[in-house]
């Protein structure tokens, strides 16, 4: 749920809240590239899809374009697939009893898959499998530590942190897909998901490439010089992913600059030093905001930015990149914005999730049960 | 070579309302989830003051939707909850000032606001919500300096609907129409739960003009968004009884009134069955089940039931002495001209009650009303 309430806007319409996105080559078969959209984080029961929305992944061709510390970056196609989901309005959506709700996938190639929510077989079509339904929630930190880090401009993660996420659900939608089949090319490829309002001119809502982007990276305002008071994450949430408008990357950057500065400060020493014009050297890499996966390479269980990271060290990646399920993301963030790398892991304490997420379709554990109501 | 889209998929950056809403059912049972997700979790250690004073909000909002007094009960005790909790967090006491107004302890809720002013609260949040509690007192004028100040600022949906729903209340349909309209357009979200409140409130707007057929549209409007949507529901039957059709509204209020914790629609039954439809007999029933739960939440909440309990007295409760005991209470703590025009209606009906008993001196004062 790393993304989960990161917009005014988006919190209006729960089930068009991204919490998380992941890209991963299939563990049993590399022919296959999974890629998965969480939303409507802390999820009750009787959560279902809007009607309302289009749930989308956008795919387009990547290639490494820059290597080195000061200028590593990607060159993205102008050309793109998607695999557009909707939903239907489930019968007797009113009633407490769970009614399946009916989903279709319209895949880039114009073919509409159909299924029902919660089946774990999922549909299927030509090179595609999709699953849509409640699962337990796969992403895990320490919310409240992250917070007090913040307020206190100090450390505040403990031995063993709480798990604000723990025991909670969310609804999540997974393809899978014959990438060489369906994607018409690759091996590597830009990930992004979005929510749009469904009508003649689709509006997006929100959308989401890399883990805590908008929240751990781009909310707090404190640190921004430049736009103190701007509650930036519904205008960065509207945004097209790969075409940022030009008028508000300022903006942005100002943001990033700042919070990754501020996260550097956190040790006492610098591992980031600013740019000539004061520009954070992750601050470009971290606003191409998509995941990028390499689905010729081998699935790999840490591999979140290390196709990033080997740019930055001119060397060639050995992993797909993307993001896996059950990596432990925020303690990667931490010690990455904290000491690049070049100190010690920093841990928020919590390790895993209620549930590991399995190596098979759909891959995410199934939800869990609902608890009793606090006191 | 990654193929070009073969299937059209258009995108705006700006959408326009032709777009389609989540449909109601959904939005109301994506609500329930939500406050099903959050509520086991609703203690220091599990949720932060933001997340707690969002499930205070969502409880109140299901509440106002289906028409449910329990939701805001427990809202307003987990909003004490969580000032106890977080005695320096500006959001509790913010989520706490908007429960006391919706039981109309407007004194109680400003002091809440001062303290979120003093704990650094950003104070347009703060103006905004002391906007609504001026509106709930009748100080109109006031509201109504923060609500234009904040439109002309920020023109959106929420700083445009909120000054619609003060037109309203005011009784300027004109001014409540076209900001209603302004509104609306520019509304961005697929949640339909904003747009069927804003038809309701223009929908009661409309009642109290006694225009039934506008009041009728708008509630039928906000019936479409939401067809749970228990106080437009009930809304709409009274003006169905306006209009001669009892039998609908009979129908459309027992639903609600069986089922909901709130004794406004058993007081409806009870006057339309009572003085339009014939069935004493219900009309009993009805008016004893509302006039006991009505009892019930006056001795619990007074400030927040007196204008309605007063209203049903006056009518099917027929005890015009205790509709103007309670109307004089409302009064006393909002001077709005509706508070003021129910303790008039309200010394009338017990000085005709008072005059009727003086002709017929062996019948009680209080019986009158159900006796006519």
């Amino acid at each position: 749920m790393s993304d989960h309430f990161s917009g005014p806007r988006a919190l209006a319409d729960p089930a068009a809240d991204i919490s998380d996105v992941f890209a991963f080559p299939a563990p049993g078969n590399p022919q296959r590239l999974v890629l998965a959209m969480d939303v409507f984080g802390k999820a009750g029961p009787s959560a279902v899809f809007s009607n309302a929305v289009i749930y989308r992944f956008r795919l387009r061709r990547a290639s490494i374009a820059a290597t080195g510390p000061g200028g590593s970056s990607f060159a993205v196609d102008a050309e793109e697939v998607a695999f557009d989901l909707t939903f239907d309005v489930p019968s007797g959506a009113n009633d407490t009893a769970q009614q399946p709700q009916r989903g279709h996938c319209l895949t880039p190639g114009g073919e509409t898959v159909s299924f029902y929510t919660n089946d774990e077989n999922g549909g299927q079509g030509p090179g595609v499998r999709v699953f849509a339904g409640q699962r337990s929630e796969p992403f895990f930190l320490d919310v409240r530590m992250i917070e007090k880090t913040v307020a206190t401009r100090q450390i505040a993660f403990k031995k063993v942190g709480s798990d604000t996420l723990y025991g909670t659900n969310v609804l999540s939608i997974v393809l899978e897909v014959e990438w060489a089949k369906l994607l018409d090319g690759g091996p590597m490829f830009a990930v992004v998901c979005e929510t749009l309002q469904a009508g003649p001119q689709p509006t997006r809502i929100e959308r989401v490439g890399r883990p805590e982007i908008k929240n751990v990276s781009l909310s707090f305002k404190m640190f921004d010089q430049v736009n103190r008071d701007l509650e930036i994450r519904d205008l960065y949430n509207s945004e097209d992913a790969f075409a940022l408008t030009p008028d508000y990357v300022g903006a942005y950057r100002a943001r990033m600059n700042a919070n990754l500065s501020f996260y550097d400060s956190l040790d006492g020493k610098i591992d980031w030093p600013l740019d000539e014009v004061g520009n954070h050297p992750l601050t470009r890499l971290l606003l191409a905001d998509f995941l990028v996966v390499d689905a010729s390479k081998p699935f790999h269980e840490t591999s979140y930015l290390e196709i990033e990271r080997a740019m930055r060290a001119g060397r060639p990646h050995a992993t797909a990149g993307g993001r896996w399920l059950n990596e432990d993301v925020m303690d990667f963030i931490f010690t990455l914005y904290i000491n690049g790398g070049n100190g010690p892991r920093i841990s928020d304490g919590v390790d895993a999730p209620i549930a590991w997420s399995s190596t098979v379709f759909p891959y995410l554990a199934p939800p869990n049960p609902p608890k009793v109501q606090a006191p | 070579m990654i193929a070009a889209l073969p299937v059209k998929r258009a995108i705006s950056a700006s959408g326009t309302n032709a777009a389609v809403m989540t449909h109601g059912t959904i939005a109301l049972r994506n609500l329930e989830a939500q406050i099903e997700g959050l509520e086991p979790n609703a203690t220091p250690s599990r949720l932060g003051g933001e997340e707690r004073a969002w499930l205070i909000d969502l409880l109140a909002l299901r509440g106002s939707i289906l028409g449910s007094i329990a939701d805001y009960k427990r809202a307003l005790g987990l909003a004490d909850l969580l000032v106890r909790d977080a005695s320096t967090e500006a959001a509790a006491f913010l989520a706490r000032a908007r429960t006391r107004a919706v039981f109309h302890r407007f004194r109680d809720a400003l002091d809440d606001l001062d303290v979120a002013e003093r704990l650094a609260a950003d104070a347009e949040s703060v103006d905004r919500e002391r906007a609504a509690v001026f509106q709930g007192l009748g100080r109109y004028d006031e509201a109504c300096a923060i609500r234009e100040e904040y439109a002309r600022r920020c023109p959106s949906f929420e700083s445009l609907g909120a000054l619609t729903t003060l037109w309203a209340e005011r009784g300027d349909t004109e001014r409540a129409e076209w900001l209603h309209a302004e509104s609306v357009q520019r509304y961005r979200g697929v949640s339909p739960l904003p747009l069927a409140t804003l038809d309701f409130q223009l929908g009661v707007m409309w009642m109290h003009e006694g225009q039934l057929d506008r009041a009728r549209d708008h509630l039928i409007a906000a019936r479409r968004y939401v067809p749970a949507y228990a106080p437009a529901e009930g809304h709409f039957a009274e003006v169905e009884a306006e209009l001669g059709h009892f039998d609908l509204a009979i129908a459309l209020l027992i639903p609600l009134a069986t089922s909901s914790d709130d004794p406004d629609y058993a007081a409806q039954l009870a006057r339309i069955c009572d003085a339009h439809a014939g069935y004493p007999d219900d009309a009993r029933y009805w008016r004893e089940r509302a006039a006991a739960r009505y009892d019930e939440l006056i001795a619990a909440y007074p400030e927040a039931f007196a204008d309605h309990a007063a209203e049903f007295w006056l009518a099917a409760g027929g005890d015009p002495r205790k509709a103007l005991t309670l109307a004089r209470r409302n009064l006393e703590i909002r001077k709005t001209p509706r508070a003021g025009s129910l303790v008039s209606r309200a010394i009338a009906a017990d000085e005709a009650a008072g005059a009727w008993c003086f002709s017929h001196p062996q019948t009680s004062h209080s019986a009158t009303s159900a006796a006519n």
